[in-house]
């Protein structure tokens, strides 16, 4: 049975704002990047989904890139957090807030 | 302690905002019969084609090769200041500081 | 090349004179062994010249009245530096080149041999000055005019400072600066006006574009639509108006009544500036323009009376006081104010001819007199007290000889200048007066104004003579009046040609014998009928009969003559019965508290300082701080609400990222929204 595009979609909305919510409401350094990393696997549910709505395999093979870059991107990510700990002994994203007014 | 809960909590309304937002836009949207792919093809035999840039693809595809080629740039790019940001850290001292010392 | 090619030239002279002077006196002080005397009688020299060369020109029927050169032209008018040459203007040419040429070679005597030092910066002064008097005394039109006036009252004030190391004359500078510059505001209202008024400021324009006493004329005249006038005043008031606040400026540049307190004070500078500047060419500038301008004044016969009132008065009251005072100097000034009144008085009694003609001579024998005073202070080391003086006569004849005949013309005994002048001042005063009482109120203002020039001869016979006898006759009161020191040729050179112009140059209106012998020897009236027909003399006594409506009596001009002489002589004889002999007493001490009133000028000095110290720096200080509460604090408040504002709106950038990141959330859902609201895809 082939699943409607919409129910996609509205999955797609779901994960994502569940990772915009992670990204606005968390402390944690970590979890902020895991959010992060949500907000990108939603994009890629929609990409897929389209992929499939239109029979070609763009969108599928333009979703591996996405989790591609978004490795580097965790990668990178640590790396700022284990300095972010270095400089403020936690990785509390409320306690970094030097550069401001 | 539920107050100051709450608080945090606030800017977590802009996400199911949006969620509420995206599901109204998707929920209400109409899709034409999904295309789907052949039975027989090989999805994961396309997207091989894809990324190497020949074409023999039975799924129609898009030429991913510059892609490709740069998206293992950008992870080599990530691997390499993934470690920088962790070396400065273990040596002690931050290079930009090193003069004073 | 004709003369009036060159004309344009005369005041270019004296300006090259004082830019040697004054660079070349800087820089290279080596190239100028007398400080700079010998450009200044050399660009003078050639000057005087090249106005004798001109009157000659003018005297044949040729004139000049162009525009040398356009700095505004703008839709409604034009602002022009041009030329204006007729009989007035070249007169007046040779009288200033004459007087700044004699001062010159005075100078030589008073400054360089008397060993004082900054000379470059004195001829500098003096080529200046020249320079603007000349340009004044050749513009064409009312701007031009004013911005001369303004260069000449600036010469006088750096040069009456000349020696502003001592404690008086930068004092004496600045009140003379200030109080002309007070009378010159008025002047400026007054040109501003000209020009809203009429459009044009000019004196004698062309047929097509006329000058503005002749677009008054047409105003009063015919129709009145081609000038616009202000307040609501019909033209004929309105004119007054404007012609009052030109007056300004001539009551404080001609030291008239209320606006004469600084020119007393102006002795403080070099005796040769006090001849040049103040008797015979600066305080010249202010009668000058009312006759440059006649034609205007003419119109109105309130504004001639007004004139005149002041005239007489300040005659009158000058004369009173010039008769206690100490210092020669004074004296003279004193004199100079007086005589000036009655120079007002001729031109306001509507005797164009006589108010000149009065003009002509008081420049000689003014010169004269303030030049033979310098040669009496060079001989006393300075001293210019005459209870000091005394003896004189023996020991410097040249100086004695011209300084009385520069006396006798001054108190106005026949046959020397100031009589013919004086005397016709007063005849014209009394016929219009006498002729204007039918009238009304203007022919009892000219005939009071008359009485009080009148008295003023017996007073002016007085003190003149007073000065004479203490400082020449009698035995010598002081040590330096018995070993005067000597002076040289380059004194009594000056002393000498002015004092065969003041006996002379009388001889050329002798109104009452023209009237006596019936023969055509007004030489001036026919000299000041020149070629242009707006500026005649003639002309301008049609316009005060047929526009102002002033009438003239039948008076014999010997009557009144008559009447001045004996008056004169009276005068001079009740200072001969007092202060002849050896040793003369200080009569003046007889009048007591009337002596400490003159001797302190009626207080007008301390009223002044009074109306700046009490009335006008309260004002000022108010003024002061609305600029600085109310102007700075809007300009300060601006500034406070952008920084508060900013140190407000600053806090959004937290630092905190998920702020941040909030902010792009809720403005997406609100963009998103919109979009769909508009787009229609949405709700």
């Amino acid at each position: 049975m082939v699943v409607a595009a919409q129910y996609y979609l509205l999955l797609a909305a779901a994960v994502f704002c569940i990772g915009l919510f992670g990204v606005l409401t968390r402390r944690n350094a970590l979890v902020f990047l895991m959010s992060v990393e949500l907000m990108l696997n939603a994009a890629n549910i929609n990409f897929v989904a389209f992929s499939h709505q239109y029979g070609n395999l763009t969108g599928q093979t333009f979703s591996l890139f996405v989790m591609a870059l978004a490795a580097a991107e965790v990668a990178v990510g640590i790396g700022i957090i284990l300095v972010l700990y270095r400089n403020f002994k936690d990785i509390d994203v409320t306690k970094a807030t030097t550069m401001r007014w | 302690m539920s107050a100051g809960n709450a608080r945090r909590l606030l800017p977590g309304l802009a996400a199911v905002a949006l969620f509420v937002l995206l599901a109204l836009v998707s929920a209400g949207s109409v899709f034409t019969e999904a295309a789907g792919f052949p039975a027989d093809a090989s999805v994961v035999e396309g997207i091989g084609y894809a990324m190497i840039g020949l074409s023999g693809s039975a799924i129609p595809v898009e030429n991913f090769l510059a892609v490709f080629i740069a998206i293992a740039l950008a992870l080599d790019a990530a691997l390499e200041g993934s470690i920088l940001l962790a070396q400065r850290g273990d040596e002690g001292a931050d290079p930009l500081e090193g003069g004073e010392e | 090349m004709a003369a009036l090619d060159l004309t344009p030239v005369i005041p270019l002279l004296p300006f090259a004179s004082f830019l040697i002077a004054l660079l070349v006196g800087h820089f290279y002080p080596r190239a100028l062994p007398k400080g700079g005397a010998v450009p200044g009688i050399l660009a003078t020299g050639v000057a005087l010249f090249l106005a004798a060369w001109t009157a000659v020109a003018v005297s044949g029927g040729e004139t000049l009245n162009e525009t040398v050169y356009t700095w505004v032209a703008a839709d409604s008018f034009e602002l022009t530096f041009g030329v204006l040459v007729d009989p007035l203007s070249s007169m007046m040419l040779v009288i200033v080149t004459l007087v700044a040429f004699l001062v010159h070679i005075f100078s030589l005597g008073y400054m360089n041999d008397e060993g004082e030092t900054g000379l470059p910066r004195y001829y500098a002064g003096l080529g200046l000055f020249s320079a603007s008097m000349l340009a004044f005394v050749i513009a064409d039109n009312l701007l031009m005019a004013f911005m001369f006036f303004e260069l000449v009252g600036l010469c006088s004030y750096l040069l009456i400072g000349f020696w502003f190391r001592e404690e008086g004359p930068p004092s004496a500078a600045k009140k003379a600066f200030l109080v002309t510059r007070f009378g010159d505001y008025f002047f400026l209202i007054g040109v501003v006006a000209v020009f809203a008024t009429f459009g044009t400021a000019k004196f004698v324009g062309t047929e097509e574009s006329p000058g503005f006493p002749v677009l008054a004329e047409h105003a009063l005249t015919g129709s009145a639509e081609h000038v616009h006038t202000f307040l609501g005043m019909a033209p004929e008031a309105w004119f007054g108006v404007v012609g009052m606040l030109i007056l300004g400026g001539v009551i404080g540049k001609s030291a008239q009544f209320p606006l004469h307190t600084w020119l007393p004070d102006a002795m403080e500078g070099p005796t040769p500036v006090s001849a040049l500047i103040h008797a015979a060419t600066m305080v010249a500038a202010g009668v000058y323009l009312v006759a440059r301008i006649y034609g205007f004044y003419a119109l109105n016969p309130t504004l001639l009376a007004i004139i005149a009132f002041i005239g007489g008065f300040t005659a009158l009251f000058a004369a009173t006081m010039g008769v206690v005072k100490k210092e020669i100097k004074q004296v003279l000034a004193y004199s100079t104010i007086s005589q000036y009144g009655y120079i007002m008085l001729g031109l306001g009694a509507g005797g164009y001819v006589a108010g000149t003609f009065h003009l002509l001579t008081h420049a000689f024998f003014k010169a004269l007199l303030f030049l033979g005073a310098g040669s009496v202070i060079i001989a006393m080391h300075h001293n210019e007290n005459m209870w000091d003086m005394g003896g004189l006569k023996e020991k410097m004849p040249v100086t004695y000889y011209t300084f009385l005949s520069g006396s006798l013309a001054l108190a106005g005994i026949v046959p020397f200048a100031g009589f013919w002048s004086k005397d016709e001042v007063l005849y014209e005063a009394l016929v219009h007066g006498l002729g204007g009482m039918e009238a009304g109120y203007e022919g009892a203002l000219l005939l009071g104004a008359y009485a009080m020039g009148l008295l003023a001869v017996f007073f002016t016979g007085f003190y003149t003579f007073r000065m004479v006898l203490l400082t020449f006759h009698g035995e010598p009161r002081s040590e330096t009046a018995r070993n005067p020191h000597g002076v040289g040729w380059n004194v009594k050179f000056p002393l000498v040609v002015l004092g065969i112009l003041a006996a002379t140059v009388g001889f050329v209106n002798m109104v009452p014998v023209a009237e006596l012998t019936g023969m055509e020897i007004e030489f001036l009236h026919k000299w000041l009928d020149g070629p242009i027909h707006v500026t005649q003399a003639h002309y301008y006594g049609e316009l005060l009969h047929d526009v102002a409506h002033i009438q003239a009596a039948e008076v014999s001009s010997l009557v009144a003559g008559a009447v001045s002489l004996a008056l004169a002589l009276a005068g001079a004889g009740l200072a001969l019965a007092l202060y002849r002999g050896p040793a003369p007493e200080e009569h003046t001490e007889k009048l007591g508290s009337l002596k400490t009133v003159l001797y302190n000028n009626y207080y007008q000095d301390e009223y002044q300082v009074w109306l700046a110290e009490g009335l006008t720096m309260p004002l000022a200080r108010l003024a002061d701080k609305f600029d600085q509460g109310i102007v700075d604090g809007v300009v300060n408040g601006v500034s406070t609400v952008s920084k508060a504002s900013g140190r407000r709106v600053r806090k959004v950038q937290s630092g905190f990222v998920t702020n941040y990141v909030a902010a792009a959330a809720f403005g997406l859902v609100v963009l998103i929204i919109a979009a769909g609201v508009f787009g229609g895809w949405l709700l």
